[in-house]
C-alpha cells in the first residue's frame, strides 16, 4: 500500500502538499514549514474528512448536529459546549479513519524509534489564517504514549472546538460582522513526535509591540512552552535588529514556574524554576541567532511577517508551528 | 489621579478610561458578554485565553503576569485593544478595584501605566 496516495482520512507531513481546507491552518502551515527544509516533528494529520466521517457516522451523530444547529447566545454556551463535548467523546471513531490513524501511528514508531510519545493538537479550518488566528482557542494535549492515547486525544481535539471559549469566540466574530456557524468551523488534528523542549521560545519577525518592521521580538522560557502561550510566566524579552542579528534590548524575565513532562502519565505539570535557571536568559546569544535565522528563513518563504513557536531539544531547534502576523500596522 | 501599576503595554497604545472588573473565571466572562463596554478587566495567569471571546468589547486589559508573545497579546492587538501585561500593581487584593475607574496609557519605550481615576 502506498501509504500516502492510497489514505483518506491521514496526511503526512513531510509528503503532503499545503490544503488549509482538508489540514486546517496549522496543519497545512506545517506542511509548507517542512516543504521549504525547516525542522519539524514527524508526523501526520488527521484530516478534516475524518472529522466530518465522525459527525456523520457515529452513534450520537444526529444529536451532535442538532445541538450544532442551536442559534446560541452566550448565556447558552456553558451547557451546550457540556452536553456537545460528552456527546463527541461518548462516540466511537469511525473503522475506517481508525485503521488509517493506527497505520500512520505506527509507521511514525517505526521510523523514529517505539518510545516516542505524541504532541496531538488541533488545527481548525479557521485557525492561523490571515484573517483570524482563533489563537489558543481549541486544546493540544501532550506525552500521549499508547494509540489509545492518541486516540482519546483527538477526540479531545475536536470536542475543543465547542469549548466555552471557542463558542464565544465565534459569537464574538460575529458581532464583528463575520458570520460563522459552529456547522462551518471543521478540525484537523496534527499528530507529531512529542519534543521534550528544554527551551521553548516564540519568535515575532517584526516586533509587534511597536510594528517595527526591523527588528525582531522574542520570548523564551525553560521547558514547554504552554507558560508562553497561556501568560503564566514573565518570559525573557529580546529585541534582536533584523538586519544584522544584534541583540538591541535584553530582560531576564522572572520565569517562575516551568511545564514539564508529568512523571505519571500523559499530559504535563508546572514546577518551580531552579533559582539559578531564572537569574540567566534561556537563550544564549548563539540560539538567539540561530532561531532568527530561522525565523527569516520562514518569513522569506512564506513571504509575510510570522509569528513563530519554537523548540529547542538537544541543540536541534524544532519548528512547532508558524502562522501570519495578522496585526500589523506597518 | 494615581498610578497604581506599571507593565508591558504589549497592543492599541490608546489612552482609554473604564470602569475595572477584575476577572477569575470563565463564569465571570459569560456574565459580562453583553456589559464588557466600557470596561477594563484586570486579570492574573488563569483563564486568560476564556477571556479572549470579549476583547473586542472591552476597552483595556491588565494581566499580572505574562508577555507580549502570549495568546492573549495575539488577540488583543487583533482587537486593538491596549493591553499591558506583566503589570506591578501597588494593590494586592484587586476585589477592591472593582467598581472604581481606571485609565490605560502607554509611555515610552512601551510602558504601559494604570492609573486609578476615583
Amino acid at each position: 500500500m502506498n501509504l500516502n496516495k492510497d489514505l483518506n482520512y491521514v496526511n503526512f507531513i513531510t509528503r503532503s502538499t499545503p490544503d488549509p481546507g482538508l489540514m486546517g491552518g496549522k496543519g497545512s502551515n506545517l506542511v509548507k514549514l517542512a516543504q521549504i527544509g525547516v525542522i519539524v516533528p514527524p508526523g501526520f494529520i488527521v484530516n478534516v474528512n475524518s472529522y466530518k466521517m465522525f459527525l456523520e457516522k457515529s452513534e450520537h451523530s444526529e444529536q451532535i448536529k442538532e445541538l450544532l444547529r442551536i442559534d446560541y447566545n452566550a448565556k447558552d454556551v456553558l451547557p451546550l459546549s457540556s452536553n456537545i463535548k460528552d456527546l463527541i467523546l461518548r462516540s466511537s471513531i469511525p473503522e475506517d479513519v481508525l485503521n488509517e490513524v493506527k497505520l500512520a501511528f505506527e509507521q511514525i514508531h517505526e521510523n523514529f524509534g517505539s518510545e516516542i510519545s505524541f504532541a496531538v493538537r488541533s488545527s481548525a479550518s479557521i485557525e492561523d489564517s490571515s484573517q483570524f488566528s482563533f489563537a489558543g482557542q481549541a486544546d493540544t494535549f501532550l506525552y500521549n504514549k499508547s494509540f489509545e492515547d492518541v486516540i482519546k486525544s483527538i477526540k479531545e481535539c475536536w470536542a475543543s472546538l465547542f469549548s466555552p471559549g471557542a463558542m464565544l469566540y465565534l459569537l464574538q466574530m460575529r458581532k464583528k460582522g463575520i458570520e460563522l456557524s459552529l456547522l462551518d468551523i471543521e478540525m484537523a488534528v496534527v499528530v507529531q513526535e512529542m519534543i521534550n523542549s528544554h527551551i521553548s521560545s516564540t519568535l515575532f519577525t517584526v516586533n509587534v509591540l511597536n510594528n517595527d518592521k526591523n527588528s525582531i521580538y522574542i520570548i523564551s522560557t525553560w521547558g514547554l512552552g504552554e507558560t508562553l502561550a497561556n501568560n503564566i510566566i514573565v518570559p525573557d524579552t529580546i529585541i534582536v535588529d533584523k538586519t544584522n542579528f544584534e541583540i538591541i534590548k535584553l530582560d531576564i524575565g522572572e520565569k517562575e514556574k516551568k511545564s514539564i513532562q508529568n512523571p505519571e502519565g500523559s499530559g504535563t505539570i508546572l514546577v518551580e524554576n531552579e533559582p539559578n535557571s531564572r537569574l540567566i536568559c534561556s537563550l544564549n546569544e548563539d540560539q538567539i541567532c540561530q532561531i532568527c535565522k530561522v525565523g527569516l528563513k520562514i518569513e522569506n518563504a512564506l513571504e509575510f511577517p510570522q509569528d513563530i513557536e519554537l523548540s529547542i531539544e538537544k541543540d536541534i531547534i524544532y519548528v512547532l508551528q508558524a502562522r501570519p502576523i495578522t496585526t500589523l500596522k506597518i | 489621579m494615581k498610578v497604581i501599576g506599571k507593565g508591558l503595554s504589549c497592543a492599541s497604545k490608546d489612552e482609554v478610561t473604564g470602569e475595572l472588573v477584575y476577572i477569575q473565571t470563565v463564569e465571570d466572562v459569560i456574565n459580562l458578554f453583553d456589559t464588557a463596554g466600557g470596561k477594563i478587566c484586570l486579570i492574573e495567569d488563569a483563564g486568560t485565553t476564556t477571556l479572549g471571546p470579549i476583547l473586542s468589547d472591552l476597552t483595556g486589559i491588565v494581566c499580572t503576569t505574562g508577555s507580549g508573545g502570549s495568546h492573549l497579546a495575539i488577540v488583543s492587538r487583533e482587537f486593538d485593544l491596549p493591553c499591558i501585561m506583566n503589570i506591578d500593581m501597588d494593590i494586592e487584593d484587586l476585589t477592591q478595584l472593582n467598581g472604581k475607574t481606571g485609565k490605560i496609557s502607554t509611555e515610552e519605550d512601551n510602558a504601559g501605566i494604570l492609573y486609578l481615576l476615583n
